[in-house]
């Protein structure tokens, strides 16, 4: 046991960089969810005596438990698939591990332990930022949302429940990536290493249709029912977080939307004249689909969640020009959803596309061993960047129909909205320059270890 | 009245490459003088650290010697800049290294026709074809390297090696990652490269049998070569390098010594 551990702790000590990902989505992670916990803590604590008492209390509980609730959805989901990546990555040193004897049981136990140690660091350090941003949060609503005699009053309830929770999902994703390095049997895993199949488990299959089932039906209900009622917010309620559902379980099934769509957008960019930059990353995109597919699936989400969130606070503030006494609070809630997904997908994309390319330089090496000049072996990650853009485009925008036709629908604009349609190219143009961003900062920081030895002039 | 030059398919003239500055410098290559005829096969040997490695990255391009001159079928490729090099790689270099070098996520059929593709050309797939025929290997053409054997896959690296037909194949223990008897396999291959196809091969190897594959063996000791065997035999290459490795070892000990 110790001993495993012991290794455990070396292991990351020499892995640090390939954790700094995980490090990041954790800490920051933990600050986000933990923020709004500490409302619900703090509505909790209002004494029996506090003015305005009960609308506070309900204000600040619907701010921290549906926003931090949506909120936490995505930031779990990018945790998840930080974490699963990192533990992905060591795959082929697993792999040599278990060739030297270490059963698939220890294989896991290492990567999970290792999971374990990175999140705890990240989640405590989350927290006690947290504690601070919790207070802004808190101050920036008082006067507006609440009273401003509201004080602040959450400890280590809150911010422990949210260290947990994140916590808790970084093992979990851990353990899945582990039990998926350690299938096969030892020889096999050194080996597929380098090409994995990749075939998706059925329970994420379900997962994804469970939510993409969950955010249409939202939609039906929405223009169904809801559309009809005499509370003009209760469309929003019911339409509001559709797009982040579906756009959530598009992002799970990122690892078949690659391996379908690669070769087709591949000949087109091959047609373009890659030089075999295309043709490369449409067979790296689609035989490797879930590597690429961690960077595809915060793409899907933010996309899905700007377009589908700003899209409705637009027909909002049109079909609702003086707004009602809630307005302030709502457009508030609206905004922190699209800023806290935006933020948190952006800082996924490029995350996950350096550690992608990163733990490729080898590979990419080899590329310029073949006679790939270091032009081509750049544009061969560019092509894979234009690739991940224009899949996660055209499903974000996908998933953002699920907010943007019922809502549309409901405040009498018909299924598409009368103006401000140019929100949806404008994110679009965000998220591409976001993604080929990325690519160019990860190609660059990569080539420097791949190239960097041998093209050192002679001395 | 002079000979007419002989046509070299690699020519390395005084070629140096040295590591660090100073008094801490390591001479990896010091004036290294050889010439590899069009159409032989010659082995280059040396204990641990003798410069074949680096010997052959700068005659790929792949490294930059720090002094002398490269030149490849008569072309003097010394100061071509970096695109330029990667071009001589791919169209005019053939490398087989000791660990594949494959892609991964490409079919053994696709790893042998990247050159071409690299140099912006549908490869031809007849003859790419016919080169995995030639590997022996063409019934595996769609295979992703992690379904083939060590064996399997460096026979892909020759197929791939061979592809643009270049000027020089050059192969950093090939047989280093296999066992003897796949070893055997791959040598026979690259010297059918060499008497049917009429490529020029060397070929760096740690191992006598192995170098009684080729025409001729060279042998590198200090950065500098130390000796030359025509039409070896096993046990000559084995002498001799018993001798190199107990003089770079008797070195060694003086130097510990000291
Ligand atoms: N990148 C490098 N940096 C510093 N020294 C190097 C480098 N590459 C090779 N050397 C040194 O150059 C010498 C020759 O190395 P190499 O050509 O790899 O030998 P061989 O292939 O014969 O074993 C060795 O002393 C080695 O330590
Ligand atoms: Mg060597």
């Amino acid at each position: 046991m110790s001993g495993m551990t012991g290794l455990a702790l070396r292991s990351l000590r020499h892995r640090m960089t390939a954790q700094v990902a995980t490090f990041l989505a954790v800490l920051l992670g933990t600050t986000l969810i933990g923020s709004f916990a500490t409302l619900v803590e703090t509505a909790l604590a209002l004494g029996p005596a506090a003015p305005d008492r009960d609308a506070d209390r309900e204000t600040l509980i619907i701010m921290g438990a549906v926003v931090g609730g949506w909120g936490s959805l995505i930031v779990l989901f990018s945790v998840a698939s930080t974490v699963g990546l990192t533990a992905a990555r060591r795959a082929g040193e697993i792999g040599l591990l278990r060739v030297l004897g270490a059963t698939p049981r220890q294989a896991r136990r290492l990567i999970r332990r290792e999971a374990l140690a990175v999140a705890v660091l990240g989640a405590l350090a989350g927290a006690v930022l947290a504690a601070g941003t919790g207070w802004l949060l808190l101050d920036l609503l008082r006067g507006h949302s609440v009273s401003a005699s509201v004080e602040y009053a959450a400890g280590p309830a809150s911010l422990g429940a949210a260290a947990g929770l994140v916590v808790l999902t970084s093992v979990a994703a851990a353990a899945v990536a582990a039990r998926r390095s350690t299938r096969a049997p030892a020889g096999v895993t050194l080996r597929d290493s380098d090409a994995e199949t990749g075939r998706m488990r059925w329970y994420r299959v379900v997962a994804a249709l469970v939510l993409i089932a969950y955010g249409v039906g939202g939609g039906v209900v929405t223009i169904t029912v809801t559309a009809n009622s005499d509370d003009p917010y209760a469309a929003m309620q019911t339409s509001g977080s559709c797009s982040i559902l579906v756009g959530l379980g598009l992002a799970l099934l990122a690892p078949l939307l690659l391996r379908w769509l690669a070769a087709p957008l591949a000949g087109l960019i091959t047609g373009l004249g890659g030089q075999g930059a295309g043709y490369l990353a449409a067979y790296n995109a689609r035989r490797r689909a879930h590597r690429l597919a961690a960077v595809l699936a915060p793409v899907i989400v933010l996309t899905s969640a700007a377009i589908g969130t700003l899209m409705l606070v637009s027909i909002d503030t049109r079909t609702l020009p003086g707004g009602t006494e809630d307005s302030d609070t709502i457009n508030l809630l609206n905004n922190v959803v699209v800023g806290m997904a935006s933020l948190f997908a952006a800082i996924m994309v490029v995350n996950a596309f350096a550690a992608c390319v990163a733990d490729r330089w080898a590979e990419l090496r080899r590329l310029w061993l073949m006679g790939a000049t270091p032009t081509q072996v750049r544009r061969s990650v560019m092509a894979e960047a234009g690739v991940v853009a224009v899949v996660g485009l055209v499903f974000g925008a996908l998933g953002s129909l699920a907010t943007v036709i019922p809502f549309s629908v409901a405040r009498d604009e018909g299924v598409v909205p009368d103006a401000q349609l140019w929100i949806a190219p404008l994110v679009a143009s965000v998220v591409v320059l976001l993604t080929l961003g990325s690519g160019r900062f990860a190609a660059r920081a990569t080539m420097r270890t791949a190239l960097g030895e041998v093209r050192r002039p002679a001395t | 009245m002079t000979a007419p030059p002989v046509p070299f398919a690699l020519e390395a003239q005084g070629l140096t490459r040295t590591f660090g500055a100073g008094t801490g410098a390591v001479y990896a290559l010091d004036g290294v003088d050889l010439g590899f005829p069009r159409g032989t096969f010659t082995a280059v040997m040396g204990p641990s650290g003798s410069g074949k490695s680096t010997f052959l990255s700068c005659a790929a391009g792949i490294d930059r010697p720090s002094g002398g001159r490269v030149l490849v079928a008569g072309t003097d490729v010394t100061d071509w800049d970096e695109d330029r090099r990667s071009r001589l790689r791919r169209e005019r270099i053939g490398f087989v290294f000791q660990d594949f070098q494959l892609m991964p996520y490409l079919t053994a059929e696709q790893n042998v026709g990247l050159p071409p593709r690299l140099a912006g050309r549908r490869p031809d797939r007849a003859r790419v074809r016919g080169l995995l025929d030639l590997v022996g290997l063409a019934d595996r053409a769609h295979h992703l390297p992690g379904r083939l054997s060590g064996g399997q896959r460096q026979r892909v690296a020759i197929a791939r090696a061979l592809v643009t037909d270049p000027a020089v194949v050059l192969a950093d223990e090939p047989t280093g990652a296999l066992d003897s008897a796949t070893a055997r396999d791959v040598l026979a291959l690259l010297r059918a490269c060499v008497d049917e196809l009429g490529q020029t091969v060397v070929m760096v190897t740690h191992d006598p049998v192995a170098a009684a594959y080729a025409d001729a063996v060279v042998f590198l000791a200090d950065g500098r070569v130390a000796g030359r065997i025509e039409a070896p035999t096993a046990d000559a290459v084995a002498a001799r390098a018993a001798h190199l490795d107990d003089r770079a070892a008797h070195l060694d000990e003086r130097a510990v010594r000291r």
